[in-house]
């Protein structure tokens, strides 16, 4: 039976980054991926900072959880830039701001008060009127009133950075097994031992420490250490349009609706930002609803009205994982060498940040990010 | 002149005659470069039936319109397309929507495409009483056999298949099928639902069976130069000269696999063009072909007839016929295009200097609206694309949803009429309708058996192996759209055992404006090979709406002011 210092279950971007900061200090490392539901290989490549006022509006009594976690993002943000820089590879990444627009005076307000309060907690974020946000973002329709900017927001090539960080891993030696199914997770003398099952068969394999970075699937591993993390899985819908000259300087999002765009280097713009997807058939692939297309694109160019003359050429479905909204990092009760490692909205923004976390842990070193709040022991059902 | 029209091209004044596509006045007046790429390079029409997307130019500051699929109109200002184009400047959008306010239009039975299978598959169920809506993308629809010219064009004499696609339209609309042309089909919602397209507004179509009959595009073999404007594949000139009257210039080579290039072969000799070759994979004179001719004299000695009556009409007329051959390689060179035969193993054989060359390895099916809905396909390796699993009757694994020619197996167009007929008369059974007195499928049911045997016995004379990427050097592009090179393909093939979808990710190839239509087989016929599992209906890309890009302000109903 092989053995490892750490085995991390889910090979999505906090699992690969947990994995990096492991492999850099030596540990052997074995990324175990089912490869079934996955946000990081189908997400929209924003890096998010400005709490979503969506979110506000449908879980007021969030409010004060989102404005706690506020300060993660920043961080998150610089993360990737540093990331790139250290694996000297090109993920488009762009501190290009982010506008969070208003259509009436109404929006304005609701964007005006928000930002108010995330200055307060020190983000850099202003409020632009009409003939201001012409000036900045002359794409912008007449139907947008004024805009929110928050200065650090930005976006990246997900192909590209994942494929860096892949290769980089796998340069550093870290052992992929991808494709495989963890069917039983267990105590063993100081480590944890877990069985597997791929199409070529079963094996089983032992580790010193164990991180739950399986997304969506986070739960029902927990589930086998007896304890409870209610990750959920929502299926979730993006397009893209065929590339155009430069057209959307920022990442665009809006008070009231979902959307988020941005235009990637080559030109192609991206519109997602939550419209549902749906799960088919008994594997539960994720599916692109072609209902989604509709609201989603005809928000795109009622906001940017150029929009209408491009065509879109692709949709894909990716899997987001829900939680209570924030992270899940920290400890697993009862269990002192396993770690769950989920991040909390905008999960790809967090992504490094969190695997980074999660890899001190492992490490026993200082986090370096007061996360007593993600702790998983927060669903423990009160004795 | 009246019937001339005139438009400008890069600021060159060209004539143009109504009814073209911009692309075959294009064309004729010998301009193949149509738009930039970001790679520095040019490309011009390939497939000529709207798929490939690489004849995208600007019309009247509109940019990303095909040439092949626009009509020509006089005063047009066009220009090649930069790489990437500029969208025009407009200040308000439509009002958003939601699905739910998109127009719904219903039907008994919902028929899309309208070639020799869907006009057919109408005509059978509209006969026995039931309310058919047929969809079309062209605006003339017949499809690829019966390749309608537009009435404008004034042609002159329709030729056979054209004169039988006109009658087989004329008795459906005569019946009543509601035909929509120029209407595109983006998306299916379920058995018996899509959205399209039609006149910049978008509407939901339903009905209570459909039939899937959008028949087959090209099949890409790539060989260096086969991205130069002025390389197209046999269908593209084939389609330039019957519906649109348009000759790509006066010296051609044809080089593939398959009936359809000798026959295109006569087709543009008989317009006046000088075929210098016509260059055929497979080694037909060989011995043991000689049982497979003869058993397609005996399914159809008519039609067999015709195929040798071809080909001695293509070697009269002075092509030379080369069997055993491939098209190797091909250069701009000073005067037109050089193209390099040789053995599909290798060594150099003669070298054609021409002013066109047009490729035609076959077909691929157009199942991806039938994918996306779920229904089940196995790989053919006699046809080595994917086919439909069907009943007898024509419907697929999904309940309701049937499917009937070239979209579903490569069939040929005889076979596509007939699974037409025997859909529709199912699709009536089941919904309660009955057939017009004497009329049942068992005759049809019987010609297609024999159309069957005649195609699997001209696949046996054509057998020829599959050349996959092996005409390619590394430096070939595989992805024409987004440009990807054979060794950028296979190295990310390589590592480790990707799927398809990682292969995709890791190297954007099939993410372009073709959709991987072109590539996506090429590499899951790889990637088959190197793991040694056998080809099935994962292994290509997963079929997701939109199955043709469409226009986002399309989607909104009306356009943006
Ligand atoms: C369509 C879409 C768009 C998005 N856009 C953005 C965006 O623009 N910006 C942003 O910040 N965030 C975005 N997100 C969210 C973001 O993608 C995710 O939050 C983030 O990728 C989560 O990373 P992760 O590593 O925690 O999990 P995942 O990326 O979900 O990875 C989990 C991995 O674990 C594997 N796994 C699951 N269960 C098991 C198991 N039982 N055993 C072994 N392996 C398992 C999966 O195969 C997967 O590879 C988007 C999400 C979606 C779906
Ligand atoms: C370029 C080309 C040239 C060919 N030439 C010949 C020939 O000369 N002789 C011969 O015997 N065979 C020829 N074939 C083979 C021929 O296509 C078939 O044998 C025959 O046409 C099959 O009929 P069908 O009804 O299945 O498909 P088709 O005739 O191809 O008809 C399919 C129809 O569906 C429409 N369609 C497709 N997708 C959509 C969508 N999403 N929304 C709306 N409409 C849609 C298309 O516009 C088309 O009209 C050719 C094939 C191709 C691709
Ligand atoms: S030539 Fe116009 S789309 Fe292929």
């Amino acid at each position: 039976m092989s053995s490892f210092d750490v085995l991390v279950a889910g090979g999505g971007i906090v699992g690969m980054a947990a994995a990096l900061d492991l492999a850099r200090e030596g540990r052997s490392v074995v990324i175990v991926d089912e490869g079934r539901h996955s946000g990081t290989t189908a997400n929209a490549g924003s890096l998010h900072i400005q709490m979503q006022s969506r979110f506000i509006r449908m879980y007021p009594e969030q409010v004060a959880d989102l404005e706690r976690s506020l300060p993660l993002y920043p961080a998150g943000a610089a993360r990737w830039r540093e990331l790139e820089a250290e694996l000297g590879a090109d993920m488009e990444i762009r501190s290009c701001g982010g506008l969070m627009v208003a259509e009436d005076a109404e929006q304005f307000a609701f964007l005006a008060d928000k930002c108010a309060r995330e200055r307060r907690l020190g983000l850099d974020v202003h409020m632009l009127e009409r003939a201001e946000l012409a000036r900045t973002a002359p794409y912008l329709g007449d139907a947008v009133h004024g805009a929110e900017l928050c200065v650090e927001e930005g976006k990246l090539n997900p192909l590209k950075a994942n494929e860096a960080i892949r290769t980089t891993l796998q340069a550093l030696g870290v052992q992929r097994l991808d494709e495989t199914v963890i069917t039983a997770l267990s105590p063993a003398g100081h480590g944890i031992e877990a069985r597997l099952s791929h199409r070529s068969g079963h094996r089983s394999l032992t580790a010193g420490q164990l991180i739950l970075a399986a997304g969506s699937g986070t739960g029902q591993l927990a589930a086998m250490l007896g304890v409870a993390i209610p990750t959920g899985a929502e299926p979730l819908h993006v397009n893209v349009t065929e590339a155009t000259a430069p057209l959307i300087g920022h990442l665009v999002q809006h008070a009231e609706r979902m959307i988020t765009m941005k235009q990637l280097g080559a030109g192609q713009v991206v519109i997602g930002g939550g419209w549902p997807a749906r799960f088919t058939g008994p594997e539960e692939f994720p599916a692109v609803d072609p209902a989604s297309m509709i609201g989603n694109l005809s928000l795109a160019q009622h906001i940017v009205p150029r929009l209408g003359a491009l065509r879109v050429i692709r949709t894909w479905a990716g899997v987001n994982t829900t939680t209570d909204g924030q992270c899940v990092l920290g400890n697993l009760p009862g269990h002192d060498n396993v770690f769950a490692a989920v991040p909390g909205d905008a999960g790809y923004t967090l992504g490094p940040l969190v695997g980074r976390v999660a890899a001190a842990l492992a490490m026993g070193r200082d986090p370096g990010h007061d996360i007593a709040r993600f702790t998983p022991s927060r669903f423990a059902a009160p004795a | 002149m009246s019937d001339r029209l005139t438009i400008t091209f890069e600021g060159r004044m060209l004539g143009a005659r109504p009814g073209q596509s911009l692309g075959a006045a294009l064309a004729a007046a010998g301009e193949h470069a149509l738009r930039h790429t970001s790679g520095g390079d040019c490309r011009g029409m390939f497939c000529g039936m709207g798929v490939c997307q690489e004849c995208l130019v600007t019309v009247d500051g509109a940019p990303n319109q095909r040439a092949c699929m626009v009509k020509v109109a006089d005063g047009m200002v066009v220009h090649r397309q930069a790489a990437p184009g500029e969208t025009p400047t407009a200040r308000v959008g439509a009002a958003p929507i939601l699905f739910a306010d998109l127009a719904t239009r219903s039907a008994d039975v919902l028929v899309i495409g309208g070639g020799a299978g869907g006009l057919s598959a109408a005509l059978a169920a509209r006969s026995c009483g039931l309310d058919v809506l047929l969809l079309d993308e062209r605006q003339t629809a017949g499809g690829q056999y019966y390749k309608q010219p537009s009435e404008a064009l004034k042609v002159g004499p329709l030729d056979r298949q054209q004169r039988d696609g006109s009658v087989l339209r004329q008795r459906c609309e005569a019946a009543g099928v509601r035909i929509i042309d120029g209407a595109e089909t983006f998306a299916a919602l379920d058995a018996s639902s899509v959205m399209a397209t039609h006149a910049g507004r978008t509407a939901v179509y339903r009905a209570r069976a459909m039939v899937i009959a959008t028949g087959a595009y090209e099949r890409a073999v790539p060989i260096p130069g086969w991205t130069l404007p002025g390389v197209m594949t046999t269908g593209a000139l084939q389609t330039l000269w019957r519906s649109h009257r348009a000759l790509p210039g006066r010296r051609i080579l044809i080089a593939g696999n398959g009936p359809l290039n000798l026959q295109v072969a006569c087709e543009v000799m008989a317009a006046g063009t000088d075929v210098v070759a016509v260059a055929e994979a497979a080694d037909m004179l060989g011995p043991a072909r000689l049982g497979a001719a003869l058993r397609m004299a005996m399914q159809d000695p008519a039609l067999t007839t015709t195929g040798i009556a071809l080909m001695a009409r293509a070697w009269r007329g002075g092509a030379k016929l080369l069997f055993g051959q491939v098209a190797r390689a091909i250069s701009a060179v000073e005067g037109g295009l050089q193209v390099e035969l040789g053995n599909a193993k290798g060594g150099h054989g003669e070298r054609f200097v021409v002013d066109a060359v047009a490729l035609g390895y076959g077909f691929q099916p157009s199942n991806e609206l039938l994918r996306a809905l779920g229904a089940r396909h196995d790989f053919d390796p006699g046809i080595r694309a994917l086919r439909t699993v069907r009943t007898r009757e024509c419907e697929t694994t999904v309940p309701n949803l049937f499917a009937v020619g070239d979209a579903c197996g490569l069939g040929g167009a005889p076979a596509a009429l007939e699974e037409g007929q025997i859909a529709g008369l199912a699709i009536a059974e089941r919904l309660g309708a009955s057939p017009p007195a004497g009329v049942s499928a068992d005759a049809a049911h019987r010609r297609l058996q024999r159309h069957r045997r005649f195609q699997t016995a001209l696949w046996h004379l054509y057998d020829a192996p599959s050349p996959g990427l092996s005409l390619a050097d590394d430096a070939t592009l595989i992805c024409r759209c987004e440009q990807i090179s054979k060794g950028t393909l296979i190295a990310a093939m390589a590592d480790g055992e990707p799927s398809i979808g990682a292969v995709k990710r890791r190297t954007r190839a099939g993410m372009g404006r073709c959709q991987g239509r072109y590539c996506g087989p090429l590499i899951a016929a790889h990637l088959a090979d190197a793991t040694g599992r056998p080809l099935h209906e994962h292994a290509l890309f997963a079929p997701r709406a939109p199955v043709k890009p469409v226009t986002i302000s399309d989607l909104v109903g009306g356009s943006s002011s």
